[in-house]
């Protein structure tokens, strides 16, 4: 049996790159170093210190702000924006799964139109698109006129300034991102593979859970990071859809820097946050490479 | 760190010389509270170029100054800011002969508690914090926070998204001392306050006129100059001076000891303070004007306008700086609402 | 072989259009219960497409597709007792063999134990026990080929059909595929619809095969009627070698009958093969069936020809002749010992064509 043996070259130095890949790697490795690197180190360090009256940096040792964020209060809110974040990628996923595949379907040259209406709203600011939302949600807005103009005798509906509208406005941000993905995986997608599951007596449904999803996957859980981390730390939306009643914790952390004058605790609630996201990455890597 | 600087200076003395650094301004300032027809107009006129930042909030300008980042020439923080600025050794003194324009400032904006020999301070515009109600909506008299936050209302109120105010005004509404914060008194108006953001369905500083105009909110508690503007717009909303005290603020201008440009702010500030300048000011800002010569050219109507220029005898305080509090105001505020 | 007669498969005027191109055109074609049925054709000649309809993959416009009695021409594939094995295989590669295998007893719900055991016995079939629990992607093409039969036939269909199923293979490995699928299908008794371009693969493996052109069955009949009858120029030419011969009937007597080429070479056919009323006829013979000697014979059809050009194939020599009146001709002799006299070019020959060898094919 010849399959399956591994080769017998040490794949691992055709894998290391030379001084060439290096140097063009070069401009990227510094951008990384400068913009993410050095400000995570920053951030770690400040994490660690503590603040002066006026809102300054002090270098003196502690775990105070560490203790901080592990109060009830932080725990609380970051329980929230997890439990905002998790809806919103589920909603996203369940909706923006359906459309995916269907552009991965559809022929070439009508695929890449609907490409381009998926990412049409990037062409406009993210605060335009936001304000536009709450001219259609609010009390004398669009769908409450449309509504009325029905005549269908309910409304006007309550939805700007609630928990919905801040779904909606995280919905609506952050579905490109799922789309996106889950369209790179369902395109590469064989469609024998989802004719040889009818073949075998996959009704539709069957065919969907059994092969479809598996096989995009990787798209899944691709759009799951791109939605679920940044959706997190969101602070924007909460605070104009959302009528900044309830705070997460991207509202949070925005409040020690500019508001509470307290950079340190600032920085260990992003540290957190940080090793959230990496935390998250790894679950979802690790699920990805098994499924695929 | 210092080297970073030498080199910088040298490099301005460089460009200096080269007649590159000739006429330069380096404003800092609130978003949405200098007209651009000034700005335009003072470059017009002098020739300096003005370079304008823009912040949200006192504490982001602390921020930025603290971290160290720009080299603004002026800025712009409210009273109780500057105050903290004045004791911490941030600020240049003035030089009254470069702003002859420093007499047309009413006699009450002068000698105030937080610099009490206007040594480093001039009043832009002054404003108060108070209630706006939309009278179509609300039939009930509406005199104090009392009758703002009634469960009645639920759903009906904007207020600032801002801490200190609100905390401030539970302090009025408990008959203690606004500027005096402690946790003693923090834990007398927990209780009011938890009892109040369960009635607000919007909190915004940015631009709380916005509720009020779309109708999704029938009460608001706002900086005067929204309820100015609102008021402008549609004479439903009326302006209310809360009974149980209001917060009434004093945005001034000052610069920092270390501005580079110090006559440029110099001229600024002189050109801001005539009457002229002073009244598109209070066109596109209709807060309260301190410059006496420039409340003499305004219309009838804008002298007019209740938000702007409030009548009858209300107690007034401006906030003092609070030190650390404001960091335990913060979390006060944050559990509060993270408990909603 | 079938060992009923009962039909498993008929088709009825079977249409299929794409847009306005007609890729199966009004087929009708009965395939009975445990019978090797063969598509032959070229590439784009509508046999994917047969097979398609045949699974419940395309629906047919026109026409009726019968399995085991019963009208399936709208029922979907996944509701058809017909498995297919693709040309690619689609093997799902998130599922290792056993679990490639037993997806269709999963969809079936088949009890657990049931199918462990019969994924097994499909395993042990194509001998893959032991890679049981590899991916696809570990595995080399021909075994892929074979995780793809089982996995078809574990669910026990009434029809399988295989898609050029040995196309990607080498040819020795093709070979012995050709015979073990075969061997397969006379154990199960399972009918299958076997598609291929390959004509000798079809003329190993078919109990008949349907020589399909331009969406439409050419001929069907089993290997031999196809090979020695072929009933069209198309068919005589796509299996096997044809020199295809245009001619005029210049006369008939009892048996037979005399045509001439253009060239002006006469040759006498079978009187059977020439309808009534025909005074042209395209005459096809194979170029094996040229009989070459060089001393002269006495036989029907026999003429001289110049060896233009010789080509040696191993087993046989290709001879390209002109007959003394110009005709050209393709000859496959046999080649026998090396010591033996070969023929070259430039030699002249004696040919004879014998009166069954010679065919009459309809013009396409
Ligand atoms: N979905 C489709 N849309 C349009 N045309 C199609 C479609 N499927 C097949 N055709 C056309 O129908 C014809 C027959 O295709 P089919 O796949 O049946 O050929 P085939 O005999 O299997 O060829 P090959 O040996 O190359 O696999 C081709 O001309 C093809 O272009
Ligand atoms: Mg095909």
């Amino acid at each position: 049996m010849l399959a399956g043996t591994a080769p017998a070259v040490p794949v691992s130095d055709h894998n290391r790159p030379g001084w060439k890949a290096w140097a063009l790697l070069a401009p990227m490795v510094l951008w990384l170093i400068l913009f993410v690197v050095v400000p995570g180190l920053i951030l770690l360090v400040y994490s660690f210190c503590e603040r002066d009256e006026i809102g300054g940096v002090m270098f003196t040792f502690t775990w105070e702000n560490y203790a901080r964020v592990f109060d009830p209060v932080y725990l609380r809110i970051f329980g929230r924006s997890v439990w905002y974040a998790a809806l919103t990628t589920a909603i996203c996923a369940v909706v923006g799964y359906p459309v995916a595949y269907y552009i991965a379907r559809v022929p070439e040259t009508l695929r890449n139109k609907l490409l381009l209406l998926v990412m049409v709203p990037f062409w406009t600011s993210f605060l335009i698109r936001t304000f536009a939302w709450i001219t259609i949600l609010k009390q004398e807005g669009l769908l409450n006129s449309l509504v009325k103009a029905m005549g269908a005798g309910i409304g006007p509906f309550d939805l700007l300034y609630t928990p919905t509208a801040v779904v909606i406005g995280l919905v609506y941000a952050y579905l490109p991102f799922m789309i996106l993905p889950i369209y790179g995986s369902a395109e590469k997608l064989d469609n024998s593979l989802i004719e040889a599951a009818y073949d075998l007596g996959a009704s539709p449904v069957r065919a969907f859970s059994s092969v479809i999803v598996p096989l995009t996957m990787p798209g899944i859980a691709a759009g799951t990071l791109l939605v679920f981390v940044p959706a997190i730390g969101m602070f924007a939306i909460t605070d104009l859809m959302g009528g900044a009643k309830v705070p997460m914790i991207g509202n949070v952390i925005q409040n020690q820097f500019l508001l509470a004058r307290n950079w340190p605790f600032g920085a260990a609630l992003g540290v957190v946050f940080m090793l959230m996201f990496v935390v998250t990455y790894v679950i979802l890597q690790r699920r990805a490479s098994r499924s695929a | 760190m210092k080297s970073l600087k030498q080199l910088l200076l040298a490099l301005a003395v460089l460009a200096g010389s080269l007649g590159l650094n000739a006429a330069e301004l380096n404003l800092f300032g609130w978003s949405e509270y200098v007209p651009q027809d000034v700005l335009d107009g003072f470059t017009k006129e002098t020739g300096i170029k003005v370079n304008f930042e823009t912040y949200a909030s006192n504490e982001e300008l602390l921020s930025k100054l603290v971290a160290g980042g720009g080299n603004y020439d002026l800025i712009q923080p409210s009273e109780y800011a500057a105050e903290l600025m004045i004791r911490r050794k941030m600020l240049a003194p003035l030089d009254k002969a470069q702003i002859p324009n420093l007499k047309n400032v009413a006699p009450e904006f002068k000698g105030l508690a937080h610099d009490p020999k206007d040594e480093f301070t001039v009043p832009y515009m002054s404003g108060t914090v108070g209630i706006v109600v939309n009278t179509d909506k609300v039939k009930d008299s509406i005199r104090g926070y009392k009758d703002v936050f009634q469960a009645k209302f639920k759903d009906r109120l904007v207020v600032l998204d801002d801490n200190r105010e609100i905390v401030t005004w539970a302090l009025y509404t408990a008959g203690l001392p606004a500027n005096e914060i402690n946790a003693a008194s923090l834990a007398k108006v927990r209780p009011i306050i938890a009892q109040w953001v369960k009635l607000v369905k919007v909190f915004d500083s940015g631009s709380p006129k916005t509720a009020l105009i779309n109708g999704d909110v029938d009460i608001g508690i706002v900086w005067s100059g929204e309820a100015a503007l609102l008021w402008n717009e549609d004479k439903k909303f009326k302006y209310v001076l809360p009974a149980e005290g209001a917060h009434r603020f004093i945005d001034i201008f000052c610069i920092p000891a270390d501005a580079p440009h110090k006559k440029e702010a110099h001229a600024f500030i002189n050109y801001i303070l005539r009457p002229d300048v002073s009244k598109i000011i209070s066109r596109d800002f209709p807060y309260t004007n301190p410059n006496v010569e420039a409340r003499k050219i305004l219309s009838p109507e804008e002298l007019a306008n209740p938000a702007s220029y409030p009548a009858g005898p209300a107690k007034l305080e401006t906030f003092r700086d609070i030190g650390k509090a404001a960091a335990d105001i913060d979390e006060l505020m944050t559990d509060i609402k993270s408990a909603l | 072989m079938a060992d009923t007669d009962r039909p498993m498969i008929e088709l009825r005027g079977v249409t299929k259009r794409f847009g306005g191109f007609t890729a199966v055109n009004r087929v009708s074609l009965t395939v009975k219960a445990g019978e090797f049925l063969t598509l032959l054709g070229p590439s784009g000649c509508g046999k994917t497409t047969l097979l398609r309809l045949l699974a419940g993959f395309e629906m047919p416009d026109e026409g009726m597709v019968l399995l085991d009695g019963e009208d399936v021409s709208h029922v979907p594939p996944y509701r058809r007792s017909v498995n297919q094995v693709f040309q690619s295989y689609a093997l799902f590669p998130h599922l290792t063999v056993r679990e490639n295998v037993g997806f269709g007893l999963r969809m079936q719900q088949v009890p657990v134990a049931e199918a462990s055991d019969r994924i097994v016995a499909a395993l042990r079939m194509v001998s893959l026990v032991e890679q049981a629990d590899k991916y696809p992607h570990q595995m080399s093409g021909g075994q892929r080929q074979r995780v793809a039969l089982a996995r078809a036939i574990v669910p026990r269909p009434k029809v399988l059909l295989l898609d050029e199923p040995l196309s990607a293979l080498d040819a020795k490995l093709r070979h012995g595929m050709q015979l073990e699928l075969k061997r397969l299908q006379r154990k199960l008794g399972m009918t299958f619809v076997f598609v291929t371009h390959d004509q000798e693969e079809a003329l190993t493996m078919s109990d008949r095969i349907a020589v399909i052109n331009k969406g439409r069955i050419e001929q069907l009949g089993n290997a031999s009627e196809i090979y020695h009858r072929p009933r069209t120029a198309f068919t005589a030419d796509f299996i096997g070698q044809a020199n295809l011969l245009e001619s005029s009937v210049v006369g008939r007597n009892g048996t037979t009958a005399r045509v001439r080429l253009e060239t002006g070479l006469e040759l006498v056919i079978a009187r059977a093969e020439l309808p009534d009323a025909a005074s042209k006829a395209l005459v096809s013979i194979r170029p094996e069936k040229i009989h070459i000697s060089r001393a002269p014979v006495t036989a029907e059809n026999v003429f001289q020809a110049r060896i233009e050009e010789e080509i040696f194939q191993g087993a046989t020599d290709s001879l390209q002749l002109v007959t003394d009146q110009g005709t050209r001709l393709h000859a496959l002799v046999a080649n026998e010992s090396a010591t033996q006299e070969a023929f070259h070019e430039g030699d002249t020959v004696y040919c004879s064509l014998h009166l069954d060898d010679l065919v009459i094919v309809q013009a396409e």
